[in-house]
């Protein structure tokens, strides 16, 4: 433990160190994973399913702030579709604009967590979204949470979809455009999922905001228990088609990367939590206090035992 | 010299004031009646088009209900009853916004007091020294 935490230590200065450079790194990853994951989940855009093109992309995204790579995902998702049929091409920028004129005026910081579900639902694990979204940010992260879930269950719905939209007629406009909304609205399994991770947000707000000790392990424990429930119940009795083996499996993996999460965030020493109580002329005030974990990384000294030859002059 | 304490509250205080600082102090400069109302006039825009988009595509859902009864519909009844909607959303999400954004103000004037608190400590110390 005290070898992980000197080196989550000298991460922390690493980071803090670099941060000029690790900020662009990072959106530059993170775009490219996102573009990467768009392009070979849908990719029926031949031209812009070139990895020259994704490059380019994720490179203007490094230096530009973080909602940018949102635009773009979004902007790859409608290309995509309108390479597929025009009118999944306006499902999908209705869904994006009401998305963005609702919601994320009001929080344009949660528009991220959009983002990275769809990504952790390509690698099977959006259990861990939910779960660190409740641990890093408010309860209100829940509706970000579910836009995220109907986002993603929107493009899958079309992926999944390709021959039955093209065997309907290409003069259906209409006829088109309400199979895809009807196909992907009316999916129960995408309702229950959004319930289960709108819930486990909350749940694990609340648990970790409690003054109880451990209480994040608790509420990452307890969150990851209650989405499993939630989902495996509402599956059954709403019908809905999921695999019991894949929620289980994937809610550990996300209970494991939680608890790095927590590790890398929160470290507290409740073996020396003190618990004070005092008063002034208006308030009793029952505070406790847990100290962080702070450990000094060891300095290294540089013991010369040959002393240094000094420059011989030449005469 | 250095003085030790002097440079960590004005660390402290660049730190607030080059992050949330900024929004917090573009906000303040606004009388708080004003900014929400600026705020919800932006929000009755918004959540217009949002809902100009969505019925567009509820329209073209029903596009053929709609042309088949394109004679027979009271169009003044229906007109009444999109109107009615339309208010309950746009005052709905007016509320919202209100509270939003109330709550908002109150922060940021909070956040401010202490900086500007912050700031008469940090002249203070210049005097002490002079």
């Amino acid at each position: 433990m005290t070898q992980l935490l000197l080196a989550k230590e000298t991460l922390k200065t690493f980071v803090g160190r670099n941060e000029v450079y690790l900020k662009p790194l990072g959106k530059f990853l993170l775009a490219l994973a996102a573009f990467v994951m768009i392009n070979s989940y849908t990719g029926y855009m031949e031209r812009i399913n070139s990895m020259s093109i994704v490059l380019v992309a994720a490179l203007m995204c490094s230096f530009l702030p973080l909602n940018f790579i949102i635009i773009c995902s979004a902007a790859f998702i409608i290309l995509h579709m309108y390479a597929l049929s025009m009118e999944c091409a306006l499902v999908a920028l209705i869904l994006f604009l009401i998305l963005a004129l609702v919601y994320f005026r009001f929080a344009p910081k949660d528009a991220v967590v959009v983002l990275l579900l769809p990504m952790c639902f390509y690698l099977k694990i959006p259990y861990v979204v939910p779960v660190c979204a409740g641990l890093l940010a408010t309860p209100v992260s829940a509706v970000a949470v579910a836009c995220g879930v109907v986002v993603y269950y929107m493009v899958s719905y079309v992926a999944g979809n390709v021959s039955g939209l093209s065997a309907l007629e290409a003069e259906d406009m209409s006829g088109r455009f309400r199979y895809v909304v009807d196909g992907f609205l009316k999916n129960k399994t995408m309702v229950v999922v959004m319930i289960a991770f709108a819930l486990t947000v909350i749940i694990v707000y609340l648990i970790r905001r409690l003054s109880i000790d451990h209480s994040w392990t608790i509420a990452i424990i307890a969150g990851t228990i209650a989405q499993m429930v939630v989902l495996l119940l509402g599956a059954l009795l709403m019908d809905a088609e999921v695999s019991t083996i894949g929620i289980i499996l994937g809610s550990l993996v996300s209970a494991g990367i939680a608890m790095v999460v927590e590790f890398l965030m929160f470290q507290m020493d409740y073996s020396r939590a003190e618990n004070v109580q005092f008063e002034d002329d208006e308030y009793y005030y029952y505070v406790k206090a847990v100290p962080k974990v702070i450990l000094s990384r060891p300095e290294k000294t540089v013991k010369k035992i040959n002393a240094q030859r000094k420059k011989k002059k030449s005469h | 010299m250095i003085h030790e304490e002097r440079v960590i509250l004005m660390s402290r205080l660049q730190a607030y004031e080059d992050n949330e600082g900024k929004k917090d102090i573009a906000t303040a400069n606004y009388f708080r009646g004003d900014y929400i109302g600026l705020q919800m006039l932006k929000s009755v825009i918004y959540i217009t088009i949002a809902a100009g988009i969505f019925y567009a595509g509820y329209v073209f859902y029903n596009l053929e209900d709609f042309l088949k009864s394109i004679y027979e519909t009271d169009w003044i009844e229906y007109a009444k009853l999109l109107l009615t909607r339309y208010l309950v959303l746009v005052i709905g999400y007016a509320l919202i916004t209100y509270m939003v954004y109330a709550y908002r103000y109150a922060k940021a004037q909070k956040n401010l007091k202490k900086y500007y608190g912050g700031l008469k400590a940090l002249n203070a110390m210049y005097h002490e020294e002079a």
